[in-house]
């Protein structure tokens, strides 16, 4: 009557969920900024993010050959990986550099630590800190959307080819000595909103990430904690430095629809495996990012932060876990006091 | 009816498997398989195992105690036929592997055996004032009464009263929190005044001062009846239905008391040691049968359920029927399964001998297919851990499953115990949430079985 039945521990039935699930979100969640980009930078969008895609799944897959370990394409966690370090390059990026980032992103980001799962930092900003070290001036020669002519104030030649123009922080930090006015300001703002601006390819259009965004907290594949801290956090630290020098600083919302902080926000800092695990780890680990963010854009050196305050809180996210262990709802056990 | 049904107390964390209980909600208890052989386990609870009292080829009566253990945490079993003993062989236990169970060979045509729906108890002239506590405790020990939930803690263990800690709060577990179980819900909808009447009883004989009747918010007809019954009853006034949420694992001792009395009970501490007793539905019904009319524990309510049963149901079955009996009994099997369960997909214990009898903690027997045991999982769609923190969200303990179960594969043992893998109380929250599908609640029980021999094996 009954056949092959098996055995098993329990619980015997599961959610109907995967990780690859989780990915395939990930990545629906941010088509919308992948359109923004397409839209705004034309077949330059295109080229890097196919690039990119095409050249992080043959990494992964012959990693997976070198190190004798089955195929693990299907999870499409190389493809999120791929997506999210082409949409924090500059548009007019050479496509060999692109696959040079890919490469890394994936084999040294990831593969080398023994996949997924097991990589202690963001393998896109690893790529990308990679890049930024290797071609520094290729990394900070951004093109302004092609439907744009010259609005804002040209700050560097450095591409020929290219018209090129400031992003709006670089173009804060040199505003600092300039000091500008608030209608320039303003305009900038509006331009964010839709993406009509300089910068990298997926970090421009606030509407689009917000939109991703909220997709992903709708389906619960992200924790709201995270975003919610690096943003409050971030705009705290930016009202301050405002308040004490408004022709100084940027207002808490430039930082806030400028440069990679929503990218960051939604799709960066909420990689699950780099971040912590436990609630309190997770509000500590927005905030530290927030705060890094800030710290780099106001009083550091180079104009955006996104990425050394993800590494560097990448590397202690551990340590925060071990920080906050969780007590059993019932307290200690006695003989654990 | 302007009864307030929906429940608004509960527990933080646990997750909405599917209910899945539409199968057998509307299916009246019905008598069970005319069976032609008993196994009557010796070892149906928690505690000491029982002694058999009979030997090979002798005559036995239906309520016959034929088990019994002189440890005082430990309860009797009882024939529930009359027949003559087979012999005393092993048999495979649904949570101990193979144990003693005494084989009844049942005499088919005394009128006593032919199945029956459970008996309706004439509670017309009941009043637990006419018994004194002692009297309610000794009908329970003599009946050989269990939680009848799934743990099995030996009833009368749990009412007796302690000078050193008066027992104050009496919950009655109207939960059913598995997926796919309606027992209990038949049980409160057809026996409503009989489990009052045990509720009064057991109130009584704990000396507990305040009672509540806690049943989830998906179960809104076993909330009226029950509501309905108790303004009947005047004296029964101090006894409260708690509307709750519909959340696995609601019906947990631990989870059921915080939603109930908003208070968490220590790690490492059993209710009665805080003056609760957390008593099941079916326990209070047996209560009433075992002081009322003197019935020991002999038969139960047992749901078999699942997509591939052809004819499920709620039946009334004695105790030691076999599985295979059951499931042949509700028709033969549609479609392809896949386990067959003892208990709920939660919580049950995956059998692979269909000779297994029925004992008296289960509460149902389910079948799955492919589907129901969840695509992904079946496929084998595994992966690493990406920490996404799910299974620390659903925990229902507030603990961190994936350390646990991370450090358990790795021999970390004194890692998972900092980590307190003893406060898990293996309800599958973790692994049934977990995206990479991995077994989190195996690698737990594991590190538990290990670390309780380690326990064992070192001298304090």
């Amino acid at each position: 009557m009954l056949k092959n039945i098996t055995v098993s521990c329990s619980p015997h039935i599961s959610k109907n969920m995967s990780t690859r699930s989780i990915m395939i979100d990930v990545i629906i969640a941010l088509s919308p900024a992948m359109l923004a980009a397409c839209y705004y930078f034309h077949s330059k969008a295109v080229i890097i993010l196919a690039t990119c895609i095409i050249s992080a799944l043959v990494t992964e897959w012959s990693c997976n050959l070198l190190q004798k370990r089955p195929n693990s394409l299907g999870d499409f966690s190389a493809v999120v990986t791929a997506i999210i370090l082409a949409l924090s390059l500059p548009p007019a990026f050479p496509f060999w550099a692109a696959i040079i980032g890919s490469v890394f992103a994936i084999g040294i980001g990831k593969m080398v630590f023994g996949g997924l799962g097991a990589n202690i930092f963001n393998p896109a900003m690893v790529a990308r800190a990679f890049l930024t070290a290797s071609f520094g001036a290729l990394m900070t020669t951004f093109t302004v959307p092609a439907s744009i002519d010259q609005a804002m104030p040209q700050m560097s030649a450095a591409n020929t080819t290219a018209i090129t123009q400031a992003t709006p922080l670089a173009w804060s930090k040199q505003a600092v000595k300039k000091q500008c006015d608030t209608t320039t300001v303003n305009d900038q703002l509006k331009a964010s909103i839709t993406g009509n601006i300089g910068g990298c390819l997926g970090e421009t259009s606030v509407i689009a990430l917000v939109i991703g965004g909220i997709y992903l907290l709708i389906k619960k594949t992200i924790d709201y904690l995270i975003p919610l801290s690096v943003m409050v956090s971030a705009a705290l630290f930016a009202l301050i430095f405002y308040w004490i020098d408004p022709q100084m600083y940027m207002s808490p919302i430039m930082h806030l629809t400028t440069g990679g902080m929503l990218l960051c926000a939604f799709f960066i800092a909420t990689d699950p495996v780099t971040a912590p695990l436990t609630k309190k780890g997770k509000i500590i680990f927005g905030v530290g990012v927030g705060v890094m963010i800030m710290l780099v854009r106001t009083l550091g050196e180079y104009p955006e932060g996104v990425m050394y305050a993800i590494l560097l809180m990448n590397a202690i996210s551990p340590l925060i876990d071990r920080m906050c262990k969780r007590i059993p709802r019932g307290g200690k056990a006695p003989c654990q006091k | 009816m302007d009864v307030d049904i929906k429940g608004k107390m509960t527990f933080r964390g646990g997750a909405h498997p599917s209910q899945n209980k539409k199968l057998t909600e509307d299916k009246e208890i019905l008598p069970g398989p005319a069976v032609k052989q008993l196994a009557v386990m010796l070892s149906q609870h928690i505690g000491a195992p029982c002694k058999p009292m009979v030997q090979k080829g002798d005559i036995v009566i239906a309520g016959q105690r034929i088990g019994e253990s002189d440890a005082y945490v430990s309860a009797a079993v009882h024939s529930p036929v009359n027949g003559t003993v087979k012999e005393i062989a092993l048999r495979s236990h649904p949570i101990q592997g193979r144990s003693l169970a005494i084989i009844i060979d049942v005499d088919t045509k005394a009128e006593i055996n032919t199945p029956k729906k459970p008996a309706l108890l004439s509670i017309k002239d009941f009043d637990a004032d006419k018994y004194t506590s002692e009297q309610i405790c000794n009908a329970i020990s003599k009946a050989g009464l269990v939680g009848m939930g799934g743990a099995g803690f030996p009833t009368r263990v749990k009412l007796d009263p302690n000078p050193k800690q008066p027992k104050t709060s009496l919950i009655v577990n109207g939960c059913e929190c598995e997926p796919y179980i309606t027992c209990d819900y038949r049980m409160m909808v057809e026996r409503a005044d009989q489990i009052l009447a045990g509720i009064e009883l057991a109130k009584k004989a704990s000396g507990c001062l305040e009672v509540f009747i806690g049943i989830e918010d998906n179960k809104p007809k076993a909330i009226e009846v029950m509501t309905e019954m108790l303004k009947k009853t005047p004296a029964r006034q101090n006894i409260k239905i708690v509307p709750l949420k519909t959340k696995y694992p609601q019906g947990g001792e631990r989870q059921l008391i915080k939603a109930v009395l908003g208070k968490n009970v220590p790690t490492g501490v059993i209710p009665p040691m805080i003056g609760v007793v957390v008593l099941n539905v079916a326990t209070s019904a047996a209560i009433a049968e075992a002081v009322i009319s003197n019935k020991p524990l002999t038969h139960r309510v047992v749901t078999v359920t699942g997509q591939p049963i052809a004819n499920p149901g709620n039946f009334y079955v004695p105790i030691g029927t076999s599985v295979g009996d059951l499931i042949e009994f509700c028709g033969s099997v549609t479609e392809k399964s896949v386990k067959v369960l003892m208990g709920g997909p939660m919580m049950g214990i995956a059998i692979a001998d269909l000779e297994t009898p029925i004992t008296k903690t289960t509460g149902a027997i389910t079948l799955l297919n492919e589907e129901q045991i969840g695509i992904e999982k079946h496929k084998g769609h595994k992966t690493a851990c990406i920490h996404c923190g799910r299974c620390l969200d659903v925990c229902p303990e507030h603990l961190n499953p994936t350390l646990l179960a991370h450090a358990v594969r790795k021999n970390m043992f004194d890692v998972a115990e900092q980590y307190y893998i003893s406060a898990c109380m293996e309800c599958g929250c973790c692994s049934y949430i977990c995206p990479a599908n991995i077994e989190l609640t195996g690698h737990i029980k594991t590190g538990k079985i290990y670390l309780a021999r380690e326990k064992k094996r070192m001298p304090k």
